[in-house]
């Protein structure tokens, strides 16, 4: 675990109080939360700098009232780090990583799809996943939505 | 050259033969693909949202129906997420086991893609060939779990069907098989005039896109970029078993056929080895229905790339959150690269080349930009209008 130690060391050193808490639960894995603003900030020191040049998806997660937002970096392919801000989910927006990143393009649409993420500067938010005929302001993954809400929804014709 | 004009060619979106039907809208000049917009989803079914609805047993069920066919990759994800939560270890002989059909799985996968991809360049003759000797792999799925896909071998805490000493020696008889056919393969795949034509710098990935796209698998393999979740974050019995990670950097769709069949040859040793060196002992342990408050991010190397799920549990027997990402999802935006500046009449093996199980056409839309007029065609109304010609 030296290096996954060192890989938090060298982030809290950059990001100071911008970082909120980190673990590393077991070998290869590091999980950061950290503060919205600092997230371009941090991503790009993670990509440039420490060499978390892939990421392997952006995850959503409705926590009730807030959306928590998961970025999945790998470095060299082995350690995982998965750093994650929090936005509230009435006005849910972060910036965008896909010019850090470009690999990041679909994955902010599907997060934008199903949690109604809004990613700042993104260059094409229009739907991925979801029909045309989808209703709008309906983000599927969000608790309020019960799965017969969404049938009853989107059976209509 | 161009003549002033684009067109946009919709392909897709869905077509029954193949698990995973994705539309893209073409903008293409002439002969040339000038844009690519990638619009999926013509088969979500929201499983994330079903995760959340059932059980951790239930939902070992539905790991397995994500894919058709690297249902194992996905159950192995998902089995080995929900272990770490519950903080229970499979045992070792059912480590190897995992292993084992991993990598069957893997050559049936690559196999099958191996059969499209020639299908794809007009080869049908090493389709139905190679295709003949998948069944190979698929009566061995059967043999062992009674199953030739969804073989249904993982659950929490290990695997549900062991290896017995009578199966080994079938096994091996297969291995014997498929080797011989698989060097047959790979010979042809380098010599065949039918194949280097329509393969050999085509689809081109530079290694700097691959890495920027965050590409996975034998896509960014074929890249020249090793990455390989067996080796780099070890799951399984990965870590105990030495292999090679193949990489060639051809970049092109030839160097991805050349890949996958490496790998397929790759995986046998494995099997091979694993078959020997299994440890005796039971194959699964018993896990307890409630899973503890955590969150762990689980990866596994599926014959496409890299498969990651995240798991986040509340204390009861459901999940809270289960997020799935597939090796697919991954390569599309190098897709698109390759796509941009290709012809046409390549857009089929391109496409095929990152063995998404893309959509073939049902129906395409023509669109004229200028008159802004749109129809539709059936393939019929194509066939009947071009087959006299």
């Amino acid at each position: 675990m030296e290096k996954e130690n060192e890989i938090v060391e060298k982030l809290k050193n950059f990001l100071k109080r911008n970082l909120v808490r980190t673990t590393v639960p077991k070998e290869r894995r590091i999980f950061v939360y950290i503060k919205k603003d600092a997230l371009r900030h941090a991503v790009k020191y993670l990509a440039k700098d420490l060499k978390f040049k892939h990421l392997s998806t952006i995850t959503g997660v409705d926590l009730g009232g807030e959306i928590e937002v998961i970025y999945h970096l790998a470095y060299k392919g082995s350690i995982v780090l998965s750093i994650r801000v929090t936005v509230s989910e009435k006005n849910p927006s972060v910036p965008t990583i896909t010019d850090l990143i470009p690999g990041a393009v679909l994955y902010e649409r599907e997060v934008h799809d199903l949690f109604g993420v809004k990613f700042e500067g993104h260059p094409d938010l229009s739907p991925l996943l979801l029909p045309e005929e989808w209703p709008q302001g309906v983000y599927p993954l969000r608790k309020e939505h019960e799965l017969e809400h969404l049938r009853e929804m989107t059976s209509k014709k | 050259m161009s003549h002033g004009s684009i067109i946009k060619v919709p392909f897709g979106p869905q077509h029954p033969a193949l698990k995973e039907p994705e539309n893209f809208l073409f903008e293409v000049d002439g002969e040339i693909v000038v844009d690519v917009k990638p619009r999926i989803g013509y088969n979500h079914r929201g499983i994330e949202k079903a995760f959340e609805l059932r059980t951790y047993i239930q939902n070992i069920y539905l790991a397995e129906r994500i894919c058709g066919i690297c249902s194992d990759a996905h159950t192995t994800c998902y089995t080995q997420a929900i272990e770490e939560l519950l903080g229970v270890e499979a045992p070792p002989r059912a480590r190897y086991i995992r292993v084992i059909i991993a990598e069957l799985e893997r050559i049936q996968s690559h196999a099958l893609w191996v059969g499209i991809a020639a299908h794809e360049i007009g080869f049908d003759t090493l389709f139905m060939y190679v295709w003949r000797d998948r069944e190979t792999v698929l009566d061995l799925f059967e043999m062992i779990s009674g199953n030739r896909i969804h073989y249904a071998m993982n659950t929490i805490g290990g695997v549900r069907r062991d290896i017995h000493a009578a199966m080994v020696s079938k096994i091996k008889k297969g291995l014997d098989f498929l080797e011989k056919r698989l060097r047959y393969y790979l010979n042809a795949v380098q010599t065949e005039q039918t194949i280097l034509k329509r393969a050999a710098g085509v689809g081109i990935l530079k290694p700097k896109d691959a890495v920027d796209l965050c590409a996975v698998g034998p896509t960014s393999r074929a890249s020249g970029i090793k990455n390989d979740v067996r080796a780099d974050d070890p799951y399984a019995a990965y870590d105990e078993i030495p292999f090679h990670v193949i990489a060639r950097d051809g970049c092109d769709v030839l160097t991805r056929i050349l890949v996958r069949c490496e790998e397929m040859l790759e995986s046998l040793e494995i099997i091979s080895y694993a078959l020997d060196r299994m440890p005796e002992g039971i194959v699964r342990v018993k896990a307890p229905v409630k899973v503890p408050q955590g969150e762990v991010v689980s990866r596994v190397e599926a014959p496409r790339g890299e498969l990651i799920h995240y798991a986040k549990s509340n204390g009861t027997t459901k999940p809270e959150r289960y997020k799935v990402r597939s090796p697919t999802l991954g390569n599309i935006p190098a897709l698109c690269k390759m796509l941009l500046g290709g012809y046409v009449a390549d857009i089929p093996i391109v496409l095929a080349g990152i063995d998404p199980c893309f959509a073939c056409m049902d129906r395409m839309a023509f669109v004229d930009v200028k008159k802004n007029k749109e129809w539709n065609w059936t393939m019929q109304q194509l066939r009947r209008k071009y087959a006299k010609k």
